[in-house]
């Protein structure tokens, strides 16, 4: 059962197409473990289908149809239109990940991809219970990763930098302020210090999103500042 | 190539008995079907002739310079483009045609809008992975989608202007909550606290029917 789900305002950015990349892989990702957020989902994009039904019609080119028909007879000659048919490669069964880790056996189809568009994941020791490796999505501007406790490993007490999602993939942890299973989806903002804890019985695995140091005087500053302004990825 | 037929109205022959808001949408999602089945090409350019003029409508009204009017009319071009590719993989049981219209539409513009960014690198998964509607990922416990749909219709209605207000922003505008906070000058636990009234508000008109 999960029991830790993204808030209300935050699936509809999601279904609104304005929440950023990173973090709507993260939500994906949680409505993929969660039948009772997908449906909201679909609500919320009914709401989306409501609006586009009810905008006041504004006049199309009258070319704008044959022109559109020859793209799509060009692209056809192209190629056949099956090959098009939206994420064929995202459905294909979990295992088209090569690793054998039971930690990322089974994972959401989104997750899924990005291990196995990502390549073979190198690992890097935190401390002694953790884990961590980044993966590369397509944005620069959150940085996504996954951590790993070994079983029953306590972190060190931490801080963020800015606003962090963790989504429980595997396993499970607590914290002081509760117990977290598959599925179960955090966000912990800045000041908020917490020490993840794992389970005895078996190894945790999350996927963390967070925010990019955007101060002038971070490590990245130099590189970041010049970019504050433009709307993230 | 289709011949060019008239303009929408008089092509869509309404029940007598039906409600016709309701029988209009069944009436897209047929022709969705036939052009997913049999790439009908005159069920298509119906289709055409009513969600193209909407899609820009529904860009119309937003002021960011990213969607200038060529930038609608690529964007429509675009959107009825992965319309016909997608069809096949349209469901009338899953999502009405006016969602599931408006969820290949929000995809494109996320697309828009990531070329434009400077934070965008080489991407490991496309938009339709990270907002993936396709058929086979919807529960089956929406069968009661499209009478949901009116009733969402009738509940935005009767939502409060400030309320319906916000929604506009986020879905048409395509705003963030903190940039719509920002722009009306109000702290951005109002706008939340906002929408958050607003689902209430529809979701209770949901569960009242169900």
């Amino acid at each position: 059962m999960i029991r830790h789900h993204p808030e209300k305002e935050m699936l509809l950015e999601y279904a609104a197409g304005t929440l950023p990349w990173a973090q709507s892989l993260a939500v994906k990702a949680h409505l993929e473990m969660c039948p009772a957020c997908q449906q909201q989902h679909q609500q919320l994009n009914g709401i989306g289908g409501t609006l586009l039904d009810n905008s006041d019609p504004q006049p199309v080119a009258g070319t704008a149809f044959d022109q559109l028909m020859q793209r799509i007879d060009r692209a056809d000659q192209d190629s056949s239109p099956e090959q098009d048919l939206p994420n064929n490669d995202a459905r294909q069964p979990r295992s088209n990940n090569p690793s054998t880790d039971p930690a990322l056996a089974s994972l959401p189809r989104v997750v899924g991809k990005l291990v196995a568009k990502n390549g073979p994941l190198k690992w890097r020791r935190v401390s002694p219970a953790l884990k961590m490796t980044r993966l590369k999505t397509g944005q620069d501007k959150y940085e996504v990763a996954f951590h790993r406790i070994c079983r029953g490993g306590r972190t060190a007490e931490h801080d963020h930098r800015g606003q962090e999602i963790i989504m429980v993939l595997h396993g499970a942890f607590s914290d002081a302020d509760g117990f977290y299973r598959p599925g179960d989806f955090l966000v912990r903002n800045p000041g908020e210090v917490h020490r993840p804890i794992a389970t005895e019985d078996q190894e945790c695995l999350c996927l963390s999103v967070v925010e990019a140091p955007v101060s002038v005087t971070g490590v990245l500053g130099w590189l970041v500042n010049p970019f504050l302004g433009f709307r993230p990825g | 190539m289709a011949k060019m037929v008239e303009p929408l109205g008089g092509i869509i022959q309404f029940g007598d008995r039906v409600q016709p808001e309701q029988r209009r949408d069944d009436d897209w999602s047929r022709l969705l079907v036939l052009v997913g089945d049999k790439r009908d090409r005159r069920a298509f350019e119906q289709l055409f002739g009513h969600y193209a003029p909407l899609i820009k409508g529904f860009h119309y009204s937003r002021n960011t310079q990213a969607l200038a009017p060529e930038a609608a009319d690529e964007l429509v071009q675009e959107v009825m483009f992965r319309v016909w590719r997608k069809a096949p993989s349209f469901d009338p049981h899953k999502a009405s045609a006016n969602t599931w219209v408006y969820t290949i539409m929000r995809n494109c513009r996320i697309d828009l809008m990531r070329r434009g960014s400077r934070h965008v690198t080489d991407s490991e998964v496309d938009v339709d992975d990270i907002w993936d509607e396709s058929a086979d990922n919807q529960p089956l416990i929406n069968l009661q989608q499209r009478r949901n749909e009116s009733e969402i219709a009738e509940g935005i209605k009767t939502l409060p202007a400030d309320q319906s207000h916000v929604l506009h922003k986020a879905y048409m505008e395509g705003k963030s909550h903190s940039e719509i906070a920002q722009e009306l000058g109000l702290p951005l636990g109002t706008v939340k606290s906002r929408v958050r009234l607003a689902l209430k508000k529809l979701q209770t008109a949901l569960k009242r029917v169900e």
